[in-house]
């Protein structure tokens, strides 16, 4: 089941083109990772996701029918640039940015109440803005986001602003909300929030899409077949034999007791035929596939993406 | 309306789209009366201009109430002896002898001033002594009852006129002529072309006063959006449509709210005035505050109060070319859309900056208009019917001012009809253009976007 459908979706700016024939979809239930270099498109998509522009072709499915303006209701959104009415008492504000998602004026004070109690900022809910801290508005930012419980909601760098206490304070939020079923687009730079909290990725590259999937299909596709071993001790025959029958190896000790090896299995070889040496000739400590980080499949995938497009010009 | 069945009833509890321009008219309302500045300048602003009709007139009086001056004349030239009128505040006394002798012995006697008149051999020459200060206004009476008593000694003894018969002679070659305009279907109508002129030059700054200080608001409300990037996530709730019209409303309501106010309390601390000091407001006391200020400008209208209420709207009614309720319809139209007018066009500048200092590149060529139709209101209201007077009563940019001051003066209806739908079909162009500059413009950050740029966003979908 999807809650978004990105279909065949082309914006152009007078002098650019800001996304060029970008499909994807979001599954339901999913926090979904959309990613991408600075000016690659993104917060074109989001903007557009969320009705603040519209698409020159394409269109959007929410839930299945073409995304509509009582859908934003439904929706909630917190952008990379976000702001509040500095002189504007907090808590007044909230109610008003909760009435505008809809929320009638007693259910939002209610939920605003329980919401700042919980995030620790209730002393402020009668200053101005101003005299909140850069952590606190990010707060109230936050609460305001998500307190008309929209089933879908766009993130986009959430995390900046943000010390590590209050991120995991805002992780754990997010993944009550996922919990409770929302569907989150989160996106980011953070890579390594990524591999934390997204099940299902997107790069956005260029104005293009270059890569859609799970995150854990999305690894599996550009493993390069790498394995650790680590072994307490081996004799020279392993690496003679290693050598011969093909396998590309670097090694180096751990510490005073281990050795790691990175093999390379060659396509023509299997992790067994590999292991069988290292049986045969050391005592194996531990053993694993070296997985990519998100970090690397996005620099990777970008660069290639980027000599592809130099070299068609 | 495919989903009536299923979504409808889910969406019910929803505020309908228009509720959200309501919410956003009230924000903008109730935060910006709710603000410091805005209570102290609505309270102010009445007491100021209270203050500015009475403190004349109450100065004055406290003044006279304090001051009963006692001059003694030492006159020379022996024309004036006895002839010094005593009123309420002068008292006059005689003295001939060593002038250095009287004025030791007169301030000594408790006399205010010594005045010596010399010889007036050469001319009518005095001098006034004093000490510490000179009681105000003493001068220029003086020398008003000098002057008279002179003029009327050479009456009478050049020409053998007696004083009385020639101040008859003087109220019988008095002119006075009445000023009657003849209208289209040639009805005669009794009127004050100078009172026209004025009123309809109040009205228009009264217009521009109000075009430029809540136009703009607009620009700078815009501006606070976009500056503390709030922007963004509003227009994810609320079109970029509905949060320009709640803008522009609201600010509007706040300033009805403050001319009402003031209005108000202008009319209740004048009234309270009246109440608690009526001689303040006596013909005599006007009269006298408007010798004393030289021109009698200084006195606004408002000093005038002696005319029976009841009677003012009569008055008011007979001055002017067309009926005043027309022009109070008309004031209205084009406070309206010129404030409209410019505050969307206001609104589009302030989308497309980031700071305030750079939108002056942007209102200029908006502003212009509006500056140069005040210059020219002198030269309209001296010319209502005038080629300059016509066009710029059509150019909407400029007709909310120059109409206003052309109106009192009587105006063709197909030109304030002409000039009216201009002005209108111009305010739904501008609402077009601006709607389209501000949902982009919003969202558009750092460098400043040329006039070719902005021009190709009116063609964006």
């Amino acid at each position: 089941m999807k809650i978004i459908d990105v279909e065949h979706v082309t914006k152009r700016f007078s002098d650019f083109m800001a996304l060029d024939d970008i499909s994807l979809s979001v599954p339901q239930g999913s926090v979904f990772g959309l990613l991408g270099p600075n000016g690659a498109g993104k917060t074109t998509l989001i903007r557009i996701l969320m009705r603040i522009s519209f698409p020159d072709q394409g269109r959007i499915l929410f839930k299945g029918h073409p995304l509509a303006s009582e859908d934003i209701y439904d929706m909630g959104y917190l952008p990379e640039e976000r702001g509040l009415y500095k002189k504007m008492k907090t808590g007044e504000q909230a109610i008003y940015l909760a009435q505008l998602k809809g929320l009638e004026k007693a259910e939002a004070y209610k939920r605003l109440r329980a919401k700042f109690e919980q995030f620790g900022i209730m002393e402020w809910w009668n200053k101005p803005v101003e005299e909140l801290s850069k952590g606190m508005q990010q707060k109230v930012q936050f609460i305001t986001t998500i307190l008309h419980k929209p089933s879908f909601l766009i993130l986009d760098e959430p995390f900046s602003g943000f010390d590590p206490i209050n991120a995991n304070l805002l992780k754990d939020e997010i993944a009550q909300l996922k919990k409770e079923g929302t569907t989150i687009v989160l996106s980011t730079h953070n890579m390594a929030s990524v591999e934390e909290i997204c099940d299902h990725i997107a790069l956005i590259n260029r104005s293009r899409k270059i890569l859609e999937g799970d995150i854990f299909e999305v690894k599996n596709r550009f493993k390069k077949n790498i394995m650790s071993v680590e072994v307490s001790r081996f004799s020279d025959e392993l690496l003679e034999r290693l050598d011969n029958q093909q396998f590309v190896v670097k090694y180096g000790p751990t510490n005073d007791y281990y050795t790691r090896f990175e093999i390379k299995i060659p396509d023509n070889r299997t992790t067994n035929e590999m292991l069988q040496l290292f049986m045969q000739y050391s005592e194996i400590h531990s053993f694993n596939e070296i997985m990519p980080t998100m970090n690397e499949i996005f620099i990777e995938q970008v660069e290639n993406a980027n000599q592809l497009s130099s070299h068609e010009e | 309306m495919r989903f009536l069945s299923s979504r409808w009833k889910m969406r019910t509890n929803f505020p309908a789209m228009k509720n959200k321009t309501l919410l956003v008219i009230s924000r903008e309302y109730l935060t910006r009366i709710q603000k410091k500045s805005f209570i102290i300048i609505t309270i102010l602003m009445p007491i100021l201009f209270v203050a500015m009709i009475v403190l004349p007139v109450l100065l004055v009086t406290l003044h006279e109430q304090r001051q009963f001056s006692r001059i003694l004349v030492v006159d020379e030239s022996e024309i004036f002896i006895n002839n010094f009128e005593d009123s309420k505040h002068y008292e006059f006394s005689y003295r001939s002898g060593d002038i250095e002798q009287i004025k030791k012995e007169a301030f000594e006697q408790d006399f205010d001033v010594v005045l010596q008149i010399l010889d007036n051999s050469q001319g009518m020459k005095s001098n006034i002594y004093y000490k510490k200060s000179l009681p105000t206004g003493l001068q220029s009476e003086v020398e008003d009852q000098m002057d008279d008593i002179f003029f009327n000694q050479l009456l009478k003894d050049s020409l053998n006129i007696e004083p009385s018969r020639y101040e008859n002679m003087q109220r019988l070659a008095k002119a006075e002529s009445a000023t009657i305009q003849i209208d289209e279907q040639g009805v005669e109508k009794e009127h004050d072309a100078e009172i026209n002129q004025i009123f309809g030059m109040v009205c228009g700054l009264v217009i521009y006063f109000i075009i430029i200080m809540f136009a703009s608001q607009v620009l700078r409300g815009v501006l606070e959006e976009k500056s503390n990037r709030i922007v963004e996530v509003l227009i994810s709730s609320v079109r970029p449509t509905q949060l320009l019209i709640g803008k522009i409303v609201g600010i509007a309501l706040v300033g009805l709210t403050q001319l009402v106010i003031w209005i108000a309390l202008s009319a209740a601390i004048l009234g309270g005035v009246q109440l608690a000091a009526p001689h303040l407001f006596s013909d005599e006391e006007v009269e006298t505050v408007t010798n004393m200020t030289s021109s009698g400008d200084l006195v606004p209208e408002g000093a005038g109060l002696s005319v029976a209420p009841e009677n003012i709207f009569e008055m008011i009614q007979n001055y002017f070319a067309i009926s005043f309720s027309a022009i109070i319809l008309c004031f209205i139209f084009y406070f309206v859309v010129g404030y409209l007018i410019y505050s969307t066009l206001y609104a589009a500048t302030g989308s497309v900056v980031d700071h305030e200092s750079d939108s002056q590149q942007y209102t200029m060529p908006i502003t212009l208009p509006l500056i140069l139709s005040i210059v020219f209101v002198p030269s309209i209201s001296t010319n209502p019917d005038g080629a300059l007077a016509f066009w710029l009563s059509m150019i909407p940019l400029t007709s909310p001012v120059t109409m206003m001051v052309r109106l009192p003066s009587g105006v063709h209806s197909w030109e304030l009809f002409l000039s009216m739908g201009l002005a209108l079909g111009f305010l739904v162009l501008s609402i077009w253009v601006s709607a389209k500059i501000y949902r982009i413009g919003i969202l558009n950050y750092g460098k400043k976007p040329s006039w070719k740029t902005i021009f190709k966003w009116l063609r964006e979908k």
